[in-house]
């Protein structure tokens, strides 16, 4: 046997510690760039904007009819924008693993030395990015419909603080179901089954019924647990701080969905998704 | 220096078993080619060494370096994997900017480094094209190049020159033989296309069934491997009788006139090359020439690389 090449050296160690530290913000910026640049991200939110249009052209005509009060016009906009933001970003989250792979560019990124922990991280930056964007696109919106009425400034705040909380969490469970998932197709099909099923109560003509069963549903759904939340402060106009058990949902999601990305990164990004190997 | 050393690799998936014991050293500026027919553990050991794939048991180090501090070998090799795709929407520079900064280069070192390989690799003149209007051949010498960005101690290539033309071929093995002796790198050629082995692999590694059959230099593997040497002779047509009763005192030497063609005499032997095949088709010419019979061509035909594979493989069988 010969003598092997050298062990890496004190700078080698330096740079591979500034690799794992820099490669999430590489990744998360190309990806930004894929997405608003030349990807979907301006058709989705264009598309997000003209649904959003529609909404408020008829919380403005039911506001002048007397059928919705100003506060009611403002929070139903609202739902819809985090609703409907939340969508958009967990189909970006829910494409970012899966797609990579049907793409056959999943490899090249495995093959770096950034971890697969930033790789998740940089993918979910980028995804809420969408997010950010869809909420940017909503403040005028709410701006036209409260009107008169001090309660803007609380349905930006409220939006971003929720919306933020939900897309977070769903957008790490979008990566997540995107990293075990065998093809991009059931990756976007499981994501979106799962949105419809945590969206669907929330669109009931009158609600959940009442009962505390009901109430525990409302509340264990991370969706329905934030749009109440929502409701309750801008159309009830309760505190900030009456309801924030509402908000416990949206922190789990994000603390489960997300602490389970992070756990389970260096196990499920991988080449081949499915149980039968690597 | 070895750069790649494998000691008894194994990855099983499931109940079906990729690579399995494979044991082999590489050394710095050596460009092995591994060879196997379809389903044999290249692109699986390709994986494997560049920790991809993790072992089901074995040990192998890279550049040096254990496979328990995969991160670190990822630093120190370079790979084109095999159908790697390419992000169609990026610029050739952008592309070649952003893996250059996944391996911690800065921004202006990323660049920098993004025009050299772009220039080295032919593609300088297309870099702020979108990659979707490359070509074939240049998505491979794009892919070769990133697989530079971070100055590798070991290149792996995984079917570099799968589906170009030959034009194609030839500028992707030139930069092979190029990254090997400019850069001093171990270079693992994966690939199908034997006489492309033949022309720029210093060592041939064979594998079938996840197995290793054999490894070492060209003509190791080629004299090592039984494959039955031929050869035909060219002489003067009026000499054709004297060269045949030379011949005919040759042991082991089965003689054939080409079709429609007189003066060619087909040279069969029986032996193995590197034993007494090849002093047999020695003898054989010796015996021509002592008989005064001028040679005007002999060509020797069993004793390459793509004969041995096949031998080995059984795929030459039928």
């Amino acid at each position: 046997m010969s003598t092997s090449v050298s062990a890496p050296s004190v700078e080698g160690t330096q740079r591979a510690t500034r690799i794992d530290a820099q490669g999430w913000r590489v990744v998360a910026g190309q990806e930004c760039r894929d997405l608003w640049v030349s990807g979907r991200g301006p058709f989705l939110i264009f598309g997000f904007s003209v649904l959003l249009s529609g909404v408020t052209y008829l919380a403005a005509t039911n506001l002048d009819i007397n059928f919705l009060e100003q506060r009611e016009a403002v929070n139903l906009t609202l739902q819809m924008a985090v609703a409907v933001g939340v969508l958009v970003t967990l189909v970006v989250s829910a494409d970012g693993l899966s797609g990579e792979r049907e793409r056959g560019t999943l490899e090249s990124l495995l093959l770096t030395p950034v971890s697969r922990r930033a790789i998740v991280t940089g993918k979910l930056v980028a995804a809420l990015s969408v997010w950010f964007v869809a909420f940017v696109v909503t403040v005028p919106y709410l701006w036209v419909l409260g009107r008169g009425v001090s309660i803007v400034v609380q349905a930006v705040l409220l939006g971003l603080l929720v919306g933020t909380l939900v897309a977070l969490g769903l957008a790490a469970l979008g990566l997540l179901i995107s990293a075990v998932s065998t093809s991009n197709k059931v990756s976007l099909a499981v994501s979106l089954f799962l949105l419809l099923a945590l969206f669907a109560p929330t669109q009931l003509p009158s609600g959940l019924p009442q009962g505390w069963f009901f109430d525990v549903l409302a509340r264990l759904n991370p969706v329905t647990a934030a749009l109440h939340y929502i409701s309750a402060v801008l159309v009830s106009g309760h505190a900030w701080t009456r309801d924030l058990s509402y908000l416990v949902s949206p922190i789990l999601t994000v603390v489960l969905a997300g602490g389970a990305l992070i756990v389970l990164a260096p196990r499920i990004v991988r080449l081949h998704a499915g149980v039968s190997g690597e | 220096m070895i750069t790649i050393e494998a000691q008894q690799l194994t990855k099983r998936f499931g109940a079906r078993t990729a690579v399995e014991e494979l044991s082999f050293t590489a050394r710095q500026g050596d460009v092995v080619g591994l060879l196997g027919p379809n389903g044999a553990g290249k692109t699986t050991t390709i994986r494997l060494l560049t920790t991809v794939l993790t072992p089901t048991s074995g040990e192998f180090s890279v550049a040096g370096i254990p496979s328990t501090r995969p991160n670190e070998i990822r630093r120190r090799v370079g790979v084109l994997p095999e159908s790697a795709g390419y992000p169609g929407h990026q610029t050739g520079r952008d592309y070649l900017r952003y893996h250059a900064r996944l391996f911690g280069l800065a921004r202006s070192d990323a660049e920098r480094v993004a025009e050299r390989l772009l220039t080295q690799v032919g593609l300088d003149e297309r870099a702020s094209s979108r990659i979707s209007t490359y070509s074939r051949g240049m998505r491979q010498r794009l892919g070769i190049a990133r697989a530079l960005v971070n100055d590798p101690t070991v290149v792996f290539l995984d079917e570099p020159t799968l589906g170009l033309d030959p034009a194609g071929q030839r500028q992707v093995l030139a930069l092979v033989r190029e990254t090997a002796q400019r850069r001093d790198a171990t270079v693992v050629l994966s690939t199908h296309t034997l006489p492309e082995v033949e022309e720029v692999c210093s060592t041939v590694l064979i594998l079938e069934k996840g197995r290793a059959l054999v490894s070492g230099t060209v003509s190791e593997v080629t004299r090592a491997v039984a494959v039955q040497t031929s050869g035909q002779l060219r002489v003067p047509i009026e000499l054709v009788d004297r060269a045949r009763q030379a011949l005919a005192s040759v042991p082991g030497v089965v003689l054939e006139v080409a079709d429609g063609r007189p003066d060619v005499l087909t040279i069969s032997l029986t032996e193995r090359p590197g034993g007494r095949g090849e002093t047999g088709m020695n003898a054989a010419l010796r015996a021509v020439l002592s008989a005064d019979v001028p040679v005007l061509s002999f060509e020797v035909e069993g004793a390459r690389l793509s004969d041995a594979f096949l031998t080995m493989t059984g795929e030459g069988a039928g």
